[in-house]
């Protein structure tokens, strides 16, 4: 399958600081990609590369089999984290300003405007003057404007922000809902709990270059080796080779370092009449975990990225 | 194109609907013809209806020419002979003249006369009212086939050296057409400049700049917001002309010399032709300004600096009248921000050489396409630039390195 997005040796320059160097990455139909970093990682640069606003210094960027054009810009959809509307028009316009600008027909985008608003409850609010809205309906005013012309590849970046748990399930569901219809999906975000449940594949970029690309299954499994859950009575947080031990809800989970193994643990432990075990499991690290683990061992140093098919 | 059609309908219809719109549109001819009317309604009310009269001891004045002259002029003043001063005077004691005019023996020598009056001066239409009757009555005593001439004068026509250009002087507005023009310029022109300059640092300041540029290409934003906002002072325009239209219309019937009045429609065409590429000269200047810094505040500061380059013609009105051809005039009419005022003040009163009108447009319009690229490159690079002011340096680095070229190189590299 022919990937809808390929980016391959990105770099960007802004005067001597070096914002993106080296970042590769291929997103496909039909999966929702996961672009990870810490702040100022270069995400943003990289999103804005691949939509044409920056030019890049070095490297390709090929989106639908080619370089951008104009007419490919209509099967884009963007949802900027950098976002807002004009404030002093009213929604309805607005809304259909932008929809028209993504090469719809009038007519078109004002039967499709109406099924989305009232999806997002907003129908009734039409009339009102963006900046009569709170910052949560703005928000899904503005995921409209991102999906309304049905894009077939979709660019979130933290599509999260500002929304309460009911609004972020729906927009999670919709989200899902254009992956299953074949869409392309990038998305942006910190929240990695999202992440974990939404995205196939992530690339997570560190101080501009890429540390972390593949299958988010095989991420986890790979990092796997690290830390293990347990259940029981006692002080599980003096063990040799523990990095840090956390416990919540009665159950312990500890990050091992690298030179001790689970089998380690477990050893360690079988041998102390001092602990109760009820329950021993390796732990698969969450991306939370993952990502901390990453960004701190890439430390000011710029690493090798690991990739995983 | 349909982008740019699209990106122009929207600017056009959100700077028309504002109230501050309508209210300039609306609220400048109500101030101009409530004041003038205002200043009509003193002027007829001050007057005294009451006739003036004259004592003729020169005999020069022939009383006949009187009834034409009322028929010709709706509100001619009445005036009543007397056969000496003692009856004049009589007669304005008793309040039936306001006032009268003595014309001695020896006016056809001196050409003085007096004029009498009781409690109040008499209007000054009403001595402009007695010296037409006074030539009149001079000229009736001439043979028939030099009164034409001698009522009118002369008519000159200045012919340009190239035999291109030719200027009638004494017939229609014309000389009207440059400070028409200039009002205009000031008041629609950059009161756009105004809305161009927050029409792109609202963008930037609301955020809305990013999804816009995932849409359409900058140059097609700002040719759009150019072309809407040129719509919106043309609406202006127009609505300040029809006023002045109607105005005209409507007081042609009570005052005389607006019937008079002939449309200079070359002129007019004239003007079109560089409003338009000096409105895009501005537009593209102040979108600049408008992406180069973060704040509306700033741009304006920038912006009072850049409205005076098109209005330098005013500061040299004095000039222009009595030198329209002077060397300075002409630097004057091919620079491209002072174009559009000076040839149409030279316009009207000297016959430009064609060859100054031709480099005069084509230099003002090769400007205005250029500064309308300049804007859209500066806009790209200060688009997303939140809050940071855009260096002279880093623009001029952009401009150095054309984006298409830097892709050329970068595919061919891959």
């Amino acid at each position: 399958m022919n990937p809808v997005v390929s980016v391959t040796s990105l770099s960007k320059y802004f005067g001597r600081f070096r914002a993106v160097k080296d970042v590769s990455f291929e997103v496909y139909r039909g999966e929702i990609f996961g672009l990870l970093g810490p702040n100022g990682a270069g995400k943003t640069t990289s999103i804005r590369m691949l939509l044409d606003i920056f030019a890049p210094d070095g490297g390709t960027v090929s989106v639908f089999g080619g370089n951008m054009t104009e007419a490919k810009k209509n099967r884009i959809g963007y949802l900027p984290e950098e976002r807002g509307l004009y404030q002093d028009l009213g929604l309805e316009p607005t809304l259909l300003y932008l929809a028209t600008l993504k090469g719809m027909v009038e007519a078109d985008a004002r039967r499709r405007l109406e099924e989305w608003l009232k999806r997002f409850d907003l129908y009734e609010h039409r009339a009102k003057k963006v900046q009569e809205l709170s910052r949560g309906m703005q928000q899904k005013a503005q995921i409209i404007a991102t999906l309304i012309h049905d894009p077939d590849l979709i660019i979130v970046d933290e599509p999260f922000s500002g929304l309460d748990p009911v609004n972020t399930r729906l927009v999670k569901e919709i989200i899902e809902v254009q992956r299953q219809a074949g869409k392309a999906v990038i998305m942006s975000t910190h929240q990695m709990y999202q992440v974990e449940a939404m995205c196939t594949r992530i690339v997570l970029i560190n101080q501009g270059s890429t540390v972390l690309y593949g299958e988010v299954g095989q991420i986890k499994r790979d990092f796997a080796g690290n830390a293990v859950n347990l259940v029981g009575q006692g002080d599980f947080g003096d063990l040799p080779g523990v990095l840090e031990a956390r416990r919540r809800n009665g159950a312990w989970h500890l990050t091992l370092d690298a030179g001790t193994s689970p089998q380690d643990i477990f050893h360690a432990l079988a041998v102390r009449d001092d602990v109760r075990i009820e329950r021993f499991e390796v732990a698969e690290p969450s991306l939370d975990d993952i990502f901390i683990h990453v960004v701190q061992q890439a430390g000011g140093v710029s690493s090798e990225a690991r990739t995983y098919a | 194109m349909r982008r740019l059609w699209l990106v122009a309908k929207h600017e056009y219809l959100k700077r028309v609907r504002q109230k501050s719109f309508l209210l300039l549109v609306i609220g400048i001819p109500v101030l101009i013809f409530g004041v003038g009317g205002i200043s009509v309604m003193v002027t007829i009310g001050s007057g005294d209806g009451r006739p003036v009269g004259y004592v003729d001891r020169a005999g020069v004045l022939h009383p006949g020419l009187l009834t034409e002259l009322a028929a010709k002029a709706r509100s001619f003043t009445e005036f009543c002979a007397y056969g000496d001063e003692m009856d004049a005077t009589t007669a304005l004691e008793a309040g039936e003249i306001q006032a009268f005019y003595i014309v001695p023996e020896a006016y056809l020598t001196d050409g003085q006369l007096r004029l009498t009056y009781g409690e109040r001066a008499p209007r000054e239409s009403i001595t402009q009212d007695f010296r037409v009757f006074l030539r009149g009555s001079l000229v009736a005593r001439q043979p028939a086939e030099v009164r034409p001439v001698l009522a009118d004068g002369f008519s000159l026509t200045v012919r340009s050296g190239d035999g291109r250009r030719e200027l009638a002087y004494g017939q229609g507005i014309g000389f009207l057409v440059p400070f028409i023009a200039t009002f205009f310029l000031y008041f629609a022109v950059m009161s756009a400049g105004g809305y161009l300059l927050q029409a792109v640092t609202d963008e930037k300041e609301n955020r809305t700049m990013e999804i816009l540029t995932t849409s359409v290409s900058p140059l097609q934003l700002m040719s759009g917001k150019a072309l809407g906002l040129m719509g919106v002072s043309l609406t202006q325009i127009l609505a300040w002309v029809g006023a002045l239209v109607v105005a005209a219309v409507v007081g042609a019937r009570f005052f005389e010399p607006l019937r008079a009045l002939t449309v200079p429609w070359t002129m007019l065409g004239l003007a079109v032709l560089f409003f338009v590429p000096t409105f895009a000269l501005i537009a593209g200047l102040m979108t600049t300004i408008g992406a180069a810094v973060t704040e509306l505040q700033q741009a304006q500061q920038i912006s009072g600096i850049i409205n005076l380059l098109f209005v330098i013609p005013m500061f040299f009105v004095a000039l222009i009248f009595s030198q329209p051809d002077s060397p300075f005039l002409v630097v004057l009419t091919l620079l491209p921000t002072s174009a559009f005022l000076t040839v149409l003040f030279r316009w009207s009163l000297t016959a430009i050489p064609a060859w100054q009108i031709v480099v005069s447009w084509l230099s003002l319009t090769c400007t205005a396409l250029g500064s309308v690229w300049l804007a859209a490159r500066v806009f790209r690079l200060g688009m997303l630039r939140y809050g940071q002011r855009l260096r002279l340096r880093t623009i001029l680095e952009g401009l150095r390195r054309p984006r298409m070229v830097r892709k050329e190189v970068i595919n061919e590299n891959a």
